[in-house]
């Protein structure tokens, strides 16, 4: 077993740690330190003098452990670990000792208590280095292929983006064909194309394509494995056939919600969603002389929190629609807030005003009502800005309402270990900077599967998922920091906790050699330690930050007030 | 010639993002940056919406992840002046501003700036504070190398200090530093440009220039960080007193045919974002926002709307206010606006009213960022009325321009928030892996 | 023995362990150096990746070997950069105060605080604080009671 033989390395930062902190004393006090074959100071570590000095030194002094007392390693660590494998040592032999921000900064006016702490926070990491151990980082391989589930607009976008980067793309659609929400949509906003003339060259090109294998009529049944390494099962008529996949996209979708109870839906013939109103009247029937759109419907109340996002837009749509078709109309939009964000929507907005569509504001506390015996014949609504009550005789009712999360969003959630949020859509990684990953390494969701959003929205989406999708499978590996927990099978009991404690589902309770143990899979390990610190019986272990290395910090730093420090 | 690199313009949030997957993906990414530090607008937010998290902290990661990725090249402090070629192979000059540091000897560690004594307006605090002719525009700037800046040191103006020459223990200050040229051939290019504050002092009525306590929702951010000019305390302009009012006035000069006649997405969760914050700051502190439509569409935003009518007690007013006054005495804003929504039935009566608050923040429009104009001309590419890059095909291809192979995410294609502006960044890695793909393909088969 | 008094000589200065989260509480002490904030200087900072690394166990020790205080830093509840780390890290704290009244250590000697990584002020005033807390509270008992050994010794 080779002596333990560590190098200490000083740094002045120019003044900023040499000008309050006395380094020549720490590099004397370390070289007192147990194990320390080696210190010296530099004016800069991180100058290309400090690093050749580093490696010159793990040579000729034979150090297997090195401590560097500067910065920050938030911002150094990478480069000091560098050296020491250039010079052939495991770069997890490696420990930092930051004597700059959190020392000779902040104590400027005691240089020789904050002399004295850089002695003490060296005797720490000197400390810790002797129990360090060297890793490896952990990769895993990463099988070719994706999955996406779900063939609508984000689905099929997704999957070309995939399969035009070269890659083998398994796209699973439940109907029988392509397309999802939108073929229930005659014209898009905001080119008021016919949706057909778009959506047909799609799901052509998605069917002809090399790459993407499509599953109509089928439905995913099981997944297992984890990132680069998933094996899912597909049946399609009974059925079942089993594939294997690096990474996961869902895509899919959401549903219109049918606000049955509201406003006489249901019960009143002319009363009708956008869905049912574009496959009525925009196919070819006549158009009506005059409807109130009622917006929010089922969105923004109590019960449903959330707002529909292209809702709005897809009412000026259809009431600029229904006026070019007849200028005589009278289209009136019930709004409580018109959502004509950016630069389309809100020129789309200003058009369906110039174009003659009546908006009226009403408040959530005082809905419209829709007034009539068998047939809608006329909506009465408190005006809100108007501060009066109005009654607009009508032909039609169009409610506009949000996407909903589809009912069996649950079933899929476990199957891919995903969350769902609070509206009962896919819950991402991070609202903010990861709008369109899971937790969950290796699945990726895109579409109204996460929110409502309309159709630039669901195709970025797409791509971004794609493009999120495509890097294990580029990269071939999953590689992790060699920061991950670990079980000793010998002292764990079982007890679960760590299963429990894991953020990422990283842990699991396995048969071994030493009967059921708990077990870490280091792919999907982030390295927090939260399993490590529920663990009664220390069986598991952070690789770096293990209870031994940390232990030996605080006793380093108690043994200062027994035994003194010169 | 057909290579595997990417330029990256515009190191906001959406380049870094854009540089980043497009790294992992296995590009080489060229990332210009025209001021010192990648960042970009986030690093100014002291929080975003609808989470409350931190910006700084949550933006800083992916600052480091970005700049210390083997396959990004940073180029800060850097424009692009030349560009010609097609979709796989474009030959781009990108000039290097000379910084008047050495970066392979700077270490970052502050000593000039702190012994500069030239002072100017610091442009990340949106002239609120000052900052050194010599400085790091924010501490966590990425990469951590000073900068001298030309138009303010005392040696490059007037020939005279040099004292950060002497302070330098690094010996990393260079006066003799030029402006570089550097030639670089790339497959595709994503613009990331950005956004610019509108300037309000335009609307006259508004009072902003005129009345102290008027200011712009940019300078209250940086009021209210934490790590900001006045260290999170709400000092207002005139007095420096804490205000107990506060009115945030949405489309200032969006929605506005005069000015711009677009919305500019984000404003209405900014607003209802900074008012909580006030009060968060400050229980006692009551705001009202002054909306027409109030824009919270994305996910859980609604819910934000709704904890802070609630729980933060804000105020929301339809109105567009016509006009803000001054009471001189206290210097108080006076805001008069139209009551628009009226409780009672039947009371059809336009009532003005006027409200005097002990602040005014002006939510102003966001305008694509200022040389954007003349970087497109360079790129040959169409712009908008408003001057955001046009897109040809907004409902199948979202990022795309109008030049093939140049690819544009983020708010300098429409005005958008950061979960947005960040599935374009990646949207555009997919569309640059899907081009390049093709390209080598039809080499292979050529 | 050097560490009670100060470089003047005076009183008694506490030692004081901290266990800082490296996404928000580590990063929230650099940009307090970074500021210049200055602060007592009896706080030795730990680095760990999350809050919920700290088990009790590190904190009992660091008691009974007679340090005078120990202070766990996280990020604020919602923000953990692991989701759910520092709701351990909480309720770990309030379970652990207990313990330390039962077993007649003053419980304000371990104390969990939420410093984000762009509150640097936050950090310099915790350090402040703390620090006079524990000052206050005198020397920790074990310490006092601990005979002087030799150095090395655990």
């Amino acid at each position: 077993m080779p002596k333990t033989r560590v190098g200490v390395f000083v740094c002045h930062c120019g003044n900023n740690i040499g000008g309050v902190v006395r380094v020549p004393d720490v590099v004397e006090y370390a070289r007192t330190l147990p194990n320390v074959t080696y210190a010296e100071d530099n004016l800069y570590t991180c100058s290309e003098e400090g690093l050749s000095s580093i490696k010159d030194q793990i040579a000729k002094e034979g150090l297997n452990r090195i401590v560097v007392a500067s910065c920050t390693p938030r911002t150094h660590e990478p480069l000091f670990k560098k050296a020491c494998e250039e010079a052939g040592l495991n770069k997890y032999l490696f420990e930092f000792v930051n004597i700059r921000e959190h020392c000779s900064w902040v104590h400027m006016h005691d240089p020789a208590m904050a002399t004295q702490k850089a002695k003490e926070l060296v005797r720490m990491g000197v400390a810790k280095a002797v129990h360090l151990e060297p890793q490896e980082e952990f990769e895993s391989d990463v099988f070719p292929a994706a999955l996406v589930i779900g063939g609508g607009v984000a689905g099929m976008s997704a999957a070309l983006a995939l399969a035009n980067q070269g890659i083998q793309v398994h796209l699973v659609e439940r109907e029988q064909e392509l397309g999802g929400l939108i073929r229930g949509v005659q014209t898009l906003f905001p080119t008021e194309q016919d949706t057909d003339e778009l959506l047909r060259p799609l799901a052509e090109r998605v069917k002809a394509h090399p790459q993407i294998s499509v599953f109509l009529g089928s439905e995913v049944e099981s997944v297992s494995g984890f990132i680069g390494d998933f094996d899912v099962s597909v049946r399609t008529d009974g059925e079942v056939e089993g594939l294997r996949v690096g990474t996961i996209v869902v895509a899919t979708g959401a549903e219109e919600l049918k606000p049955v109870g509201l406003y006489r839906y249901g019960e009143l013939p002319n009363v009708v969603t956008q869905l049912e109103f574009e496959e009525q009247f925009k196919s070819g029937g006549d158009v009506p002389r005059s409807v109130a759109i009622i917006n929010c419907v089922g969105a923004r109340i109590p019960q449903r929190t959330y707002c529909g996002r292209f809702c709005c837009a897809t009412a000026i749509k259809n009431a600029i629609w229904m006026m070019e078709r007849d200028p005589e109309a009278r289209v009136y939009v019930l709004h409580r807030d018109v959502m004509a964000y950016g630069v389309e929507i809100e020129e789309f907005y200003q058009r369906a005003m110039e174009l003659g569509v009546r908006f009226l504001r009403y408040d959530v506390e005082s809905p419209p009502e829709v007034l009539g015996e068998d047939r809608a014949k006329a909506v009465k609504v408190q005006h809100q800005l108007m501060g009066k009550e109005v009654t607009l005789p009508v032909d039609m009712v169009v409610l506009t309402t949000p996407l909903v999360a589809r009912d069996d969003n649950g079933k899929l959630s476990k199957m891919l270990k995903v969350p769902l949020g609070s509206e009962g859509f896919f819950l991402e990684a991070h609202l903010k900077l990861r709008p369109i990953e899971f937790s969950t390494d290796g699945v990726y969701v895109c579409g109204a599967a996460r929110y409502p959003s309309n159709i630039p929205e669901s195709v970025s989406q797409a791509y971004a998922a794609a493009a999120k999708a495509s890097i294990p499978i580029r990269e071939g590996l999953v590689r992790v920091e060699a920061i991950t927990a670990v079980c000793d099978e010998r002292t764990c009991s079982a007890c679960g906790n760590c299963v429990e404690a894991c953020p990422f589902g990283a842990v699991e309770l396995q048969q071994g050699r030493f009967g059921r143990t708990a077990y870490v899979n280091t792919a999907l390990c982030k390295g927090c330690g939260c399993c490590v610190a529920a663990c009664p019986s220390g069986a598991m272990q952070q690789r770096g930050f293990s209870d031994r290395q940390v232990l030996s910090m605080i006793g380093a730093l108690a043994e200062v007030m027994t035994g003194g420090v010169e | 010639m057909e290579t595997q690199s990417v330029l990256v313009i515009g190191g906001g949030i959406a380049g870094i993002q854009a540089s980043i997957d497009l790294a992992n993906m296995g590009f080489e990414v060229y990332l210009v940056e025209e001021t010192p530090s990648i960042g970009g607008r986030m690093a100014q937010l002291d929080k975003t919406f609808p989470t409350n998290d931190c910006a700084m902290c949550i933006l800083a990661p992916k600052m480091i992840e970005c700049a210390g990725h083997e396959r990004v090249h940073l180029l800060t402090y850097c424009d692009v002046v030349e560009l010609d070629g097609t979709a796989g192979d474009f030959r781009v000059t990108v000039r290097r501003k000379p910084r008047y540091v050495d970066v392979e000897k700077c270490t970052g560690c502050g000593d000039c700036a702190q012994k500069c004594p030239r002072r100017v307006p610091d442009e990340f605090n949106v002239g609120l504070a000052k900052r050194k002719a010599a400085y790091l525009p924010f501490p966590q700037a990425v990469p951590r190398k000073m900068t001298i800046d030309a138009q303010s040191c005392l040696y490059l103006t007037k020939g005279r200090c040099r004292v950060c020459e002497e302070t330098c223990q690094a010996g990393a200050i260079d006066f003799e530093q030029q402006e570089e040229l550097v030639e670089l051939e790339v497959g595709a290019i994503v613009l990331a440009t950005g956004f610019d504050p509108f300037d309000p002092g335009s609307l006259k009525e508004y009072g902003y220039g005129g009345i102290d306590n008027v200011i712009t929702g940019l300078e209250y951010e940086r009021l209210i960080c934490a790590s900001g000019p006045t260290g999170g305390h709400l000092k207002r302009p005139s007095d420096g007193q804490v205000p107990r009012v506060i009115a945030f006035i949405q489309c200032v000069g969006s929605r506005d045919v005069n000015y711009q006649p677009y919305c500019s997405s984000v404003c209405c969760m900014h607003a209802t974002k900074e008012a909580i914050l006030a009060n968060e700051h400050y229980p006692e502190l009551k705001s009202f926002i002054f909306y027409t439509d109030m824009r919270a569409v994305g996910k859980q935003f609604q819910e934000y709307i709704i904890r802070a009518r609630e729980e933060y007690g804000v105020g929301y007013i339809r109105s567009r206010p016509g006009k803000i006054t001054e009471n001189e005495e206290t210097g108080n804003p006076v805001v008069w606006y139209d009551e628009t929504i009226y409780s009672d039935a039947g009371d059809p009566e336009r009532r003005v009213a006027s409200m005097e608050v002990d602040l005014v923040v002006l939510c102003q429009a966001l305008v694509p960022h200022s040389v954007h104009a003349e970087t497109a001309e360079k790129l040959g590419l169409i712009l908008d009325g408003s001057g955001f890059v046009s897109i040809g095909d907004r409902l199948f291809r979202p990022v795309d321009t109008s030049v093939p192979g140049i690819f544009a995410c983020g708010f300098c294609q429409g005005p958008q928030d950061i979960p947005d502006s960040v599935i374009q960044a990646s949207a555009a890695a997919a569309r640059v892996a899907e081009i390049l793909a093709k390209k080598s393909k039809e080499l292979e088969h050529a | 023995m050097v560490s009670s008094s100060d470089s003047l000589g005076n009183g008694f200065e506490p030692k004081i362990l901290v266990f800082a989260c490296n996404w928000c509480s580590y990063a929230g002490a650099d940009l307090a150096g970074v500021s210049r904030l200055q602060m007592p200087p009896n706080c030795r900072v730990v680095r760990v990746m999350c809050s919920a690394r700290v088990r009790p166990e590190f904190v009992i020790t660091a008691l009974s070997k007679g340090l005078d205080g120990v202070l766990v830093l996280g990020c604020h509840p919602g923000d953990c950069h692991y989701s759910e780390g520092n709701y351990f890290t909480r309720r770990r704290g309030l379970l652990l105060r207990k313990l330390l009244e039962y077993v007649g250590i003053e419980p304000e000697r371990f104390q969990v605080r939420w410093v984000s990584a762009s509150e640097g002020a936050k950090f310099a005033e915790t350090v402040e604080r703390v620090t006079e807390q524990i000052r206050a509270l005198g020397p920790n008992r074990p310490r006092s009671e601990v005979l002087p050994t030799e150095p090395g010794d655990k």
